[in-house]
């Protein structure tokens, strides 16, 4: 009782521990909470599947356009699996190609490119200064059994592009003499946006 | 006289009745006149197609566009139910096809754009390309050549572009005099 009543008296002296006290543990709740949707590279121990979390945006057999789900190399195929779907495969020794790209997005879908357009004067264009993402865009380009050229493009988080090409290289993907063009283009996009 | 008038209007009931059933099945077998008309002219051959990449010549046109371009066109291709089959570039079933067309993409123009840009001004920010799209015989005859545009100005990513584009291309394609049966007669050239 009287260790509360000293408490409460002393109040004043103890605010600055306790806010920074407040503030730590919120530091850490939040942390905790971003943990989890910044680790989508799963790779529990070395013999385990290399899998990531990425969006196919077109040209991938048997999987739907603009589709989230997870990319994943398993035995000597690349597969890539949607929620509730079953998993499109291409073998790695049928890529011919690897390209990594980056590309600036919008993000929030359609909910929210209504939502800015709904917003009044002007709001939304305010809220599109902020609201946008920078991505890594990896473009496979592989063929199948009549040796039909096909494509691919998957949409991942930034950074996670150059850890799928390593681990498709790694595990025999051929990658053209081409030159890489995630800078070129991150260069290209920064010009246009400076004009 | 009251007999007359009975058997007149059971005359006119009957008629009315007649004509009703008579109407519904006059209609299905003016729609199957027309279908066999229109049948008619496509009774020529048909062509398949097969869909080269995309030529970026020296632009600096990302790869995934490139590709893009190239998997929408096989997709609105096959939409247009104008040609047989459509083969992708390279597919080795292409060479055993009789009546072979190969579609090829030049890129003319390309100016980059920006997602941002157009969701923040509106009038700026557009991605633009223009094409050359040929269509040739095997022997290098061009039979269709036309230079289509495809752009996103407003709402959607940079790629929306690309899809934008083989649409169009597939459209001019579809509406030109070049319809992929019969023989190819007459080099088409314009701009859409």
């Amino acid at each position: 009782m009287d260790h509360l009543v000293v408490s409460r008296i002393h109040s004043d002296a103890y605010n600055p521990d306790r806010r920074y006290a407040l503030w730590l543990s919120a530091a850490l709740i939040c942390c905790s909470l971003t943990a989890p949707a910044q680790k989508i590279t799963q790779r529990g121990n070395t013999s385990g599947p290399f899998s990531i979390r990425t969006t196919h945006l077109l040209g991938f057999e048997n999987a739907k356009s603009n589709g989230t789900g997870t990319l994943s190399v398993q035995d000597d195929s690349l597969q890539f699996q949607q929620n509730g779907e079953p998993s499109a495969k291409v073998k790695i020794a049928l890529v011919r190609d690897v390209f990594l790209g980056e590309e600036s997005r919008q993000v929030g879908g359609l909910p929210l490119t209504l939502g800015k357009a709904a917003a009044p004067y002007g709001g939304g264009r305010v809220v599109s200064l902020f609201s946008h993402k920078e991505y890594d865009i990896l473009t496979l380009e592989y063929v199948d059994a009549d040796q039909g050229i096909h494509g691919a493009i998957f949409q991942l988080a930034k950074g996670q592009g150059e850890l799928v090409k390593s681990e498709l290289i790694a595990q025999g993907a051929t990658v053209s003499s081409h030159q890489d063009q995630s800078t070129k283009e991150s260069a290209t996009e920064a010009r246009h946006e400076n004009k | 006289m009251k007999t007359s008038k009975c058997n007149l209007s059971i005359a006119c009931l009957i008629a009315l009745v007649a004509i009703m059933l008579a109407l519904p099945s006059q209609l299905p077998g003016q729609t199957g006149a027309a279908n066999s008309s229109g049948g008619n002219g496509t009774s020529a051959t048909r062509w398949s197609v097969q869909v080269d990449q995309v030529d970026p010549r020296n632009l600096d046109l990302a790869y995934s566009f490139q590709i893009a371009i190239y998997e929408n066109l096989v997709e609105e291709l096959k939409k247009t139910n104008q040609f047989q089959q459509v083969f992708r570039g390279g597919d080795l079933k292409a060479s055993e096809v009789p009546n072979l067309l190969v579609l090829k993409t030049t890129v003319e123009k390309y100016t980059p754009g920006s997602e941002t840009r157009r969701a923040v001004t509106t009038v700026s920010g557009a991605t633009k390309l223009t094409v050359r799209s040929q269509l040739l015989t095997r022997e290098g005859k061009v039979v269709f050549e036309r230079t289509v545009n495809g752009d996103v100005r407003f709402f959607g990513s940079n790629l929306r572009a690309t899809h934008n584009l083989a649409h169009n291309i597939a459209k001019t394609i579809k509406q030109s005099s070049w319809s992929g049966s019969g023989q190819p007669t007459a080099i088409l050239t314009g701009q859409l």
